[in-house]
């Protein structure tokens, strides 16, 4: 099966700002991938370059197997997009809103129902305007929106912006769900919990380059272990420096980061020493994340 | 329907949605601005009174009023096809509903939700040009009917007929202006930029053409306004220039094709 994403070296500078710098990628058709990074790495003018909605200032990218480009109206007819700032017209009810974007996709909401269901969204809230609507509520009608025609590849740009804790969990249930039907989705983020919660793969995204990619798993393992050791006694613990980046250091206590191959070495060389404990501790994504952009 | 011409429609009731408001006051302003138009008109054996009056006028109003055939009942009805009033609210059609339709969708942050759709970027401008147009049909037709009504119920010896060719020229006018504002539209980040684009071209044209009528240094400088290609009282006396006809409808083409040649090349 061809890949739903593909980009190669692809750019977009505005000016003197390059939004993004020749950012290559293959998203997997039937995966969620997770597409990190901070504001302004980039995220954003990623999904509306793939969108057709931007012009690459180099580079390419095709989606659904398709050259992205404004042309692309094929591609967009099978792909769904929560933007990260949403905007609907808010003298519109829900309803209105729903149905409209249904007819400009040209697919029947063949999913709007067990969304509006999943997400509490009923008939009375869609029958008032939008600028009634709470910044949850109108969040939850994106999602609906952007999922009600089961596309076949989605962008939701931080998807769960607004929505609280219970909503949060239908979210991830519908993301599931999604997935379940061959769904790929594209879930952009600056909420690590998430991320690691419901994609495959990811790729982090700094200053529009990517600084890591790959399985969850695999960015983990990429990364340094927290070590911490405690002595039994004052030690002089600077023999350990070289393992790694010393955190924290006092007589009996050391805190490092270590890279993952160096593990056997340390513990082989704390075989000699007096350890009263010893911590080795994976780290999680946000640990990754930050130690990308500290 | 499927495809780019089910798109089109879908866009069109979207711009009905957000526009319909406006349109009906518009409308019956119009219309009630003609009829009123009628009951005032001077009847043929007031013509006289009328002519009287008008030499008695400075030129600047002269101006601003037409020519001789102002005197006349039809000339005076058709004053009202060129009334300021008259301008003013097809005027406020044309920059409501341009503006909105590119600039102002993504001033509103709502252009991302018509733009990730299969909806081709020249539809958004297609549609907005067909609302502008229907809207104006909508409106010059409400004049016209205020006019017809006005006349069946007064006779002034003029058909109402007769105003017909004037109401499309009207018609057309405002249609070209309405390309320009499009192609204003598609070129803008922000619905308020557009709408003070469009009403500046609007109101220099306007201007331009009054001041090249009174003031002759300029007066070569008169074909540059479009208003200039509109003369009602002209129309309804000898006729619809086909010159008129083809310098509106050539700036009407220019601007879309103008503005569909930038709404494709730019960044959303």
């Amino acid at each position: 099966m061809a890949p739903a994403i593909v980009t190669t070296d692809l750019a977009k500078r505005y000016g003197r700002k390059q939004a993004l710098a020749g950012l290559s990628l293959r998203v997997e058709a039937g995966e969620i991938f997770g597409f990190l990074g901070p504001n302004g790495a980039g995220k954003t003018t990623t999904i509306r370059l793939l969108l057709g909605l931007l012009r690459p200032s180099h580079g390419t990218a095709r989606v659904l197997d398709r050259p992205i480009g404004p042309a692309g109206t094929a591609t967009r007819a099978e792909v769904g997009y929560l933007p990260g700032e949403l905007s609907l017209w808010r003298g519109f009810t829900g309803w209105h809103t729903l149905r409209f974007l249904e007819q400009l996709t040209q697919r029947p909401a063949v999913d709007r129902d067990a969304l509006l269901d999943r997400f509490g969204l009923a008939d009375a809230d869609l029958r008032r305007p939008i600028r009634t609507y709470s910044d949850g509520m109108k969040q939850k009608l994106g999602v609906v929106q952007a999922l009600q025609c089961r596309p076949r590849l989605a962008f939701l740009d931080e998807p769960t912006k607004g929505l609280d804790p219970l909503v949060q969990q239908a979210f991830y249930d519908t993301l599931a769900h999604a997935r379940s039907q061959g769904m790929t989705i594209f879930f952009s983020s600056h909420i690590l919990s998430e991320v690691e919660r419901v994609c495959d793969r990811v790729a982090m995204l700094r200053d529009g380059a990517i600084v890591a990619a790959g399985t969850i798993d695999s960015v983990l393992a990429s990364q340094r272990r927290r070590v911490r050791i405690v002595f039994r006694a004052p030690t002089d613990s600077s023999a350990f420096d070289r393992f790694g980046e010393v955190l924290s250091r006092s007589d009996t206590r050391v805190e490092l980061l270590v890279a993952r191959t160096e593990i056997p070495e340390l513990v082989w060389q704390l075989s000699a020493a007096a350890v009263d404990d010893l911590t080795i501790e994976p780290l999680s994504l946000e640990d990754a994340f930050l130690e990308h952009y500290r | 329907m499927t495809g780019s011409a089910g798109t089109v429609i879908t866009l069109l009731r979207h711009a009905w949605s957000r526009h319909r408001i406006p349109l009906i006051p518009i409308a019956l302003a119009i219309g009630l601005f003609e009829f009123l138009l009628t009951r005032l008109a001077p009847a043929p054996n007031e013509v006289n009174w009328i002519s009287g009056l008008m030499a008695t006028m400075p030129p600047e109003v002269r101006a601003l009023i037409g020519n001789e055939l102002a005197v006349t009942p039809g000339g005076f009805l058709a004053i009202g096809y060129a009334h300021p009033f008259f301008i003013l609210l097809l005027a406020t059609w044309v920059v409501r509903v341009s503006a909105a339709a590119v600039a102002g969708e993504v001033g509103l942050g709502t252009l991302d939700m018509l733009a990730s759709r299969p909806a081709a970027r020249w539809t958004l401008l297609v549609s907005g040009m067909k609302t502008v147009a229907l809207g104006l049909a909508a409106i010059v037709g409400c004049g016209w009917a205020g006019t017809a009504i006005g006349l069946g119920l007064r006779s002034l010896d003029v058909p109402a007929t007769g105003l017909l060719p004037v109401a499309a020229m009207a018609w057309l006018l405002f249609t070209a202006f309405g390309a320009v504002g499009l192609l204003i539209s598609a070129s803008r980040r922000d619905g308020g930029q557009a709408i003070g684009w469009t009403t500046a071209v609007i109101a220099a044209s306007f201007v331009l053409d009054y001041l090249a009528r009174l003031w002759t240094p300029i007066a070569r400088l008169r074909p540059l306004s479009l208003f200039r290609y509109y003369e009602p009282q002209v129309i309804l006396a000898i006729g619809v220039p086909t010159r008129a006809v083809l310098v509106l409808a050539g700036t009407l083409v220019a601007g879309l094709v103008a503005g569909l040649a930038l709404l494709a090349r730019r960044d959303l």
